[in-house]
């Protein structure tokens, strides 16, 4: 938008420069460790993922995986199931296949009828048990629109802590190179009605990551 | 005293006396206190994380145009549009005119405070447009024709009973008490709305300098449904959100949850930039940001104040205080309520109608101990007193009251004499049975307490008596 359509905007900045032109008092404090460093992430991933609800199977190799992911699409019901276009699921399309049908991402959004959907991501995050993804990994309505959500992760993609996930994003340009980013934290929940916890609001009620170590 | 503070004293003195509500939010916020004492035993070092989340806005507010522009720049870079609104008018006009131009007949939206203090919804509904709320406790309270309750759980005063009748009166839903199955029908009705609608919009919790995106941060799923799949996101955020750099997000996100709700990371952490690119599966088409001032500015130029512009809207305070446990959300009358509000809501809306919210507080200072900016809130309500009263907002006759005891408080003769005036006054009228009567000049206070008799001699007479001073 051009300034003259928007003559507030000099008038608003105008009026910042003016004021920041003096700082105000700074409050000074000991500058310590926010959190004790995580030592052991596989570790700490399992058992943030159980604290907070995310379903986490520790695969060895690509057949175990697949086996994994068969497992789950076992308990969903009959419907279509979506999976993110990237070679390493591709090459385990033979857990999808039990007669159901599959949208690929390159064909577009998934349906939201979808049952589950199946993507990769960008990182794990041993700290808070989180998953990133990012539009990237079979776009923004793939991670959320189906009740159920599987993850396909290596072991590689698992990060300390949040301060080296973003240190992640930026060596990969993670936010650069994609308009949407999403760091997810077990499955979507409200606790808007006296503060009880309910699992599935509008998101996945259930959220698996399959976490591969070899292979 | 203004409209806006007697209606205030009326609605303090319903709630503070309605034991269901009372209930209710004690109930809330004793499940939110356990939550956050459990919550801060993850952190190593809580004034640790305090300290970094103050110095991240600190940086951000002090420096507020260079981190703007800077977002503004990467925005327009991946061909977003940013807008800058000096009042609530003008982004209601711009956010009106975007949805106009795209023939906009429905419009989903996750929680936006900024939204509520500029009344958009109620501006987009006047040109026929259907707003819908999705975040649940805000559809709840939009279904009740309510203002939030509260900014972070807006349907706090709530229980399952009401809910249920809500729904079954409102969406036709049969009755029931069983919390799942209400979430259940809320997630049935908004589906449909997330996919007819054509607009989305959110507020944002953070903009971030350094990657031209905001973030938002929901459990639900709602803000990424209305993020991800109508035509249209307009983000509606204040010119103070702004923090430098990404990173800082690592700090912010789980401090931010932890004050919010307890939890370690809020559920989805959302990063936004732009609309879908080329290459991406989903997004928008187009993605606009409004940049809200509405008085922010002023707050900025003013050196004391200006670091209630570091409010992250966590609403720790708002739990904390003992104000707000009693007479709950609604009684305040504005947008933001408990001391955040009361510290603010003047500065917003002006002295002479609201300066009330800034002495309705017993400056305990529990709302400043548990900020995790470190806004003295406290002080602030102190320094709205002393600016209220140099505007000279207040009425003669308390102009006088003050003058009066100002002057027997300034000398011990008279401090003494009308000590033992008053005591002996009261234990005549009390004598005359009066107690409790339009006669009774305790009667203010002691309508809705009860009073300790009063005593024959002064803490100064037990004094010298036991000290043996003539």
């Amino acid at each position: 938008m051009a300034s003259a359509d928007n003559p507030s905007r000099e008038r608003i900045l105008g009026r910042i420069r003016a004021a920041v032109q003096t700082t105000a008092p700074h409050h000074d404090g000991p500058a310590g460790q926010m959190f004790a460093p995580v030592t052991d992430p596989l570790e700490r991933f399992q058992k943030e993922c159980a604290a907070n609800i995310t379903e986490c199977t520790v695969t060895a190799d690509t057949a175990a995986s697949a086996a994994a992911i068969a497992n789950v699409l076992a308990s969903v019901p009959p419907g279509e199931i979506f999976a993110q276009d990237a070679p390493e699921l591709r090459a385990l399309v033979s857990a999808f296949k039990d007669g159901r049908p599959l949208r690929w991402s390159s064909e577009g959004p998934p349906n939201e009828a979808s049952q589950a959907t199946i993507t990769l991501c960008e990182a794990l995050v041993a700290q808070t048990g989180s998953v990133l993804v990012s539009s990237a990994n079979g776009g923004r309505q793939a991670t959320v629109i189906a009740p159920v959500h599987i993850v396909f992760a290596k072991l590689n993609q698992l990060v300390p802590d949040l301060e080296a996930v973003f240190a992640r994003v930026y060596e990969r340009g993670i936010a650069s190179k994609n308009s949407y980013v999403c760091l997810i934290t077990g499955s979507s929940r409200t606790a808007d009605i006296e503060k009880i916890l309910i699992m599935g609001a509008h998101g996945p009620r259930r959220l698996i990551v399959v976490l591969q170590t070899g292979g | 005293m203004s409209t806006a503070g007697q209606e205030f004293l009326r609605k303090a003195a319903e709630k503070s006396s309605d034991l269901v509500h009372r209930g209710i939010v004690r109930w809330n916020i004793d499940q939110y206190d356990t939550g956050v004492g459990k919550g801060k035993t993850r952190f190593a070092d809580w004034s640790a994380a305090r300290q970094r989340c103050h110095d991240i806005k600190w940086e951000g507010v002090n420096h507020l145009d260079k981190y703007l522009l800077q977002f503004e720049q990467k925005v327009k870079e991946n061909g977003g549009h940013v807008f800058w609104a000096e009042t609530g008018e003008e982004a209601r006009q711009y956010i009106c005119d975007v949805a106009a131009r795209h023939g906009v007949k429905k419009v989903v939206k996750s929680k936006s405070m900024v939204s509520e203090e500029i009344h958009l919804a109620q501006a987009m509904e006047k040109m026929g447009i259907e707003v819908v709320e999705t975040d649940l406790g805000e559809f709840i309270v939009q279904l009740r024709n309510e203002p939030p309750y509260h900014i972070v759980t807006p349907a706090m005063h709530l229980n399952r009973q009401q809910v249920s009748k809500l729904f079954h009166e409102k969406l036709g839903a049969a009755e029931t008490l069983d919390p799942p199955e209400l979430v259940a029908i809320a997630r049935r009705w908004l589906r449909k709305d997330f996919f007819s609608a054509e607009m989305g919009i959110s507020g944002a919790n953070f903009i971030i300098a350094d990657a031209g995106m905001l973030t938002i941060t929901t459990n639900e799923g709602n803000g990424r449904l209305s993020t991800s799949v109508p035509r249209i996101h307009v983000a509606l955020t204040g010119i103070e959100k702004v923090i430098p750099r990404l990173q800082d997000l690592a700090t912010l996100w789980p401090t931010l949850a932890t004050t919010g709700t307890g939890q370690p990371i809020t559920c989805y952490n959302t990063l936004m930039g732009g609309a879908r690119r080329a290459g991406e599966v989903d997004g928008p088409e187009e993605f606009h940001v409004v940049l809200v001032d509405n008085g922010r500015s002023e707050l900025l130029a003013d050196l004391e104040q200006r670091e209630v512009l570091h409010c992250i809207r966590c609403g720790a305070c708002i739990n904390a205080c003992p104000v707000f446990r009693n007479i709950g959300g609604h009684a305040y009358g504005v947008t933001y309520p408990g001391p955040i509000g009361s510290v603010l809501e003047p500065r917003l809306l002006g002295f002479k109608e609201y300066q009330h919210l800034s002495f309705a507080s017993s400056l305990c200072g529990a709302c400043t101990d548990v900020c995790p900016v470190h806004i003295e809130l406290h002080h602030h309500l102190l320094h709205n007193r002393r600016n209220a009263i140099h505007e000279g907002t207040h009425s003669a006759s308390e102009r006088l009251g003050i003058k009066l005891f100002r002057w027997m408080m300034m000398s011990a003769r008279r401090f003494r004499f009308f000590g033992w005036l008053g005591r002996m006054a009261l234990r005549v009228i009390h004598g005359m049975g009066l107690e409790g009567t339009v006669l009774d000049p305790m009667r203010p206070w002691t309508k809705d307490r009860a009073a300790p008799a009063m005593p024959r001699e002064s803490f100064r007479d037990l004094w010298r008596k036991q000290n043996g001073v003539r």
